[in-house]
């Protein structure tokens, strides 16, 4: 009779988050599959009776220079922001472990950068870019670093790079936050027997807090990657994507098919292509948190 | 109905005085968030003079609308009626996603096709359809600070009338920190709407791209840029930044349109004046964009004949003379606005509207606009000439026109 009850509550609590994950994460991903295959309208796109095109949106994606170019630009961002945001992190979350006076309250006024919205961090970064009035071409031009203005925005050799810089700033604080988390977990008694053994800083950095931290930056580091995957309104708000898609990366692509141009059919594939990478992410960090609950 | 019943119990008195009659809700769509906007008066107007229908209007970013229409669509529970960009309106009426108001509109009284301007009612015909009905137009000229003329020696009183003085002058009036002239040519259906003017100036047209007259409207623009007259900014400038840009006193010149009145009349603090934009002298073609926005109602709606009683009530010469105090022309030749503000952009701006060609229409517009915006960024950041850059706008567009010709 008890085990009876204990399973139908065991079957409960599984069928939740199942029936859950069915409805509000399977759905929309079998729903985008779908329509990635579909030749799909505004007029067929409230029925599921549309013709079926197989493989076409994917063979036309793949054949259009501008999709490569913003597959380039998304494995760029991705890539740099992800070990920029981690270097910076970690340097940042052990420096404010020197618990000097004020750290926490300092640690904690990053955050402010990491809780605005994407939104107004882009229309500041903007202004922040300005060619001909903007702070931070004052600022190049005034230490003597630059002697004429940067069109950081609108060359597009260096916009990518510029949209990079505004999003490991957003994004940094997040990262730090985490790492602070898993150092703050190393226990302090590996550092003490590592300084008696004669170890200097960067060899208690190095056979320490690295090691210590392997699991912890293995999980961030997919944190990250899945974050920065769905970059959007920031670069919304930068550049949407210009000039000439030179900033352009595959969710605001997927967008401005389907929702500016109206083919749904090639915003869905575009959107399988980041599905499946951050799928495989998220699996990777799945299997990260699983290790390291083992340890 | 639950909300009504909350209603009544908490204000049981007023309640029990209001008729009896069930109104009908007609969900309205739009994106006028500015306050003094005719449409807001006119809702409660409305709203007042009878009881059959009640407007509940939803505002929405402008970028959103249709967004938002989209997944409306995609789930089946669209609004009654919304606000569409007019180069818009054909495409999502080619879907299948606008109700056909084509016999509405033949038994109307106050909504006649002959008395509209061309360019608006003709965006919203397809196939001899009629799927929208113009709320309001708009157009662009050159607004231009006329302290900044004089002080560089220009005549303030004869602004730049070719492409050649207009260059000219742009070129004198650049300096230090600040541009000559500031333009649109920004990754969006603003950049186009700023550049297709000078493509129809020089004689060019859009099922020839790549034509030696479209190659020079896009090379003006280029020269602009490279002569330090323009700031390479302008590829990352929306329109409203342009416009920002002229008010804060960065740019003697600025193209935009009537929308900005109301903000340049606080902001500037300089004396400024609007002009026509320039001819091509050896072409003296007039020619100038149109925008401005149409009602539709999306298909599928549950009162349509609400939605259009009320694209009635807002076609009215009491309601629409009001569009201008925000800057909005009205679409109809047979509507007269007393008293208007701003009179001398006011008679500038409705020249121009004459000569404004609509975009498309075409059902495709949004791919034709895309190709145009990559090759107007393309010649504009050096990255191709402009010959190229149009060849290979060219290769997108000429398809899209053989398929379906403008």
């Amino acid at each position: 009779m008890q085990t009876r009850r204990d399973a139908a509550i065991l079957w409960l609590f599984l069928i939740l988050p199942v029936g859950y994950m069915v409805a509000f994460v399977g759905y929309p991903v079998v729903y985008n599959l779908v329509m990635s295959v579909q030749d799909v309208t505004l007029g067929n796109l409230a029925t599921w009776d549309r013709p079926f095109v197989g493989l076409g949106n994917y063979v036309e994606l793949i054949a259009n220079e501008r999709f490569r170019l913003v597959v380039r630009n998304s494995v760029i961002f991705v890539t740099v922001n992800v070990v920029l945001q981690i270097a910076f992190g970690l340097a940042i979350a052990l420096y404010f472990e020197n618990r000097f006076p004020g750290a926490r309250y300092m640690r904690g006024l990053f955050l402010a950068a990491w809780m605005l919205p994407p939104l107004v961090i882009g229309a500041l970064w903007k202004w922040m870019y300005a060619a001909d009035y903007g702070l931070i071409n004052y600022v190049l031009e005034s230490i003597g670093l630059s002697d004429g203005p940067i069109y950081w925005l609108s060359n597009p050799d260096i916009v990518l790079a510029a949209v990079i810089a505004a999003n490991i700033w957003f994004g940094t604080p997040f990262i730090m936050l985490l790492l602070s988390a898993g150092i703050a977990n190393i226990p302090r008694e590996l550092y003490e027997a590592a300084s008696l053994d004669g170890a200097g800083a960067i060899q208690r950095f190095r056979f320490v807090t690295l090691p210590m931290l392997k699991a912890t930056l293995l999980a961030v580091a997919c944190l990250a990657t899945v974050y920065t995957m769905r970059a959007f309104d920031l670069i919304w708000a930068l550049s949407q994507g210009g000039p000439i898609d030179a900033s352009n990366v595959l969710p605001l692509y997927s967008y401005q098919l389907s929702f500016e141009q109206f083919r749904f059919g090639g915003g869905s594939a575009v959107a399988t292509f980041s599905f499946v990478v951050v799928f495989i992410v998220a699996l990777l960090y799945v299997r990260t948190i699983r290790h390291e609950k083992a340890m | 109905m639950l909300r009504r019943r909350l209603l009544c119990a908490s204000a049981l008195v007023a309640c029990l005085s209001a008729p009896a009659t069930a109104q009908t809700t007609v969900d309205l769509w739009h994106v006028f968030n500015i306050e003094t906007d005719m449409i807001h008066q006119a809702i409660k107007d409305y709203n007042a003079s009878q009881d059959e229908y009640r407007i509940e209007p939803r505002v929405l970013p402008f970028v959103q609308l249709q967004t938002e229409l989209i997944k409306a669509v995609a789930t089946g529970d669209v609004p009654d009626l919304i606000t569409v960009d007019n180069p818009v309106l054909v495409s999502l009426a080619a879907q299948g996603a606008l109700e056909d108001l084509t016999d509405l509109v033949s038994e109307s009284e106050n909504i006649d096709p002959e008395v509209y301007v061309e360019g608006p009612w003709r965006s919203n015909v397809w196939r001899d359809q009629i799927y929208g009905v113009p709320r309001d137009a708009n157009t662009i000229g050159v607004y231009y600070n006329k302290d900044m003329f004089r002080e560089a020696g220009l005549d303030p009183e004869s602004p730049p009338a070719t492409w050649d003085e207009l260059r000219d002058a742009a070129q004198t009036l650049a300096g230090d920190g600040v541009n000559g002239i500031a333009f649109s040519a920004i990754m969006s259906e603003e950049g186009p709407f700023q550049w297709l003017p000078f493509l129809y100036q020089a004689g060019g047209s859009l099922d020839n791209i790549n034509s030696p007259e479209a190659v020079e409207a896009l090379q003006f623009w280029v020269d602009l840029v490279e002569s330090g007259s323009a700031s390479p900014d302008v590829v990352n400038m929306r329109q409203y930044e342009a416009a920002n840009t002229f008010m804060a006193g960065n740019a003697a010149m600025a193209i935009s349109g009537p929308w900005e009145l109301p903000r340049i009349e606080q902001e500037a603090d300089f004396d400024w004046s609007l002009a026509l934009l320039p001819v091509k002298a050896d072409k003296n073609i007039r020619a100038s964009a149109l925008g401005g926005y149409n009602w539709a109602i999306p298909a599928g709606a549950e009162n349509v004949d609400g939605a259009f009683e009320f694209i009635e009530f807002m076609s009215r010469q009491d309601v629409l003379q009001n569009g201008w105090d925000t800057g909005r022309l009205p679409p109809r030749t047979d509507i007269t606005v007393p008293d208007p503000r701003w009179p001398e952009a006011f008679a500038t701006f409705n020249e121009q509207l004459q000569t404004a060609i609509p975009r498309g229409p075409h059902p495709r517009w949004p791919e034709i606009s895309k190709a145009l915006q990559i090759a107007i960024q393309e010649a504009l950041t050096g990255r191709k000439s402009a010959q190229d850059a149009l060849d290979s706008a060219a290769a997108t567009i000429n398809p899209i026109l053989q398929e379906t010709p403008l």
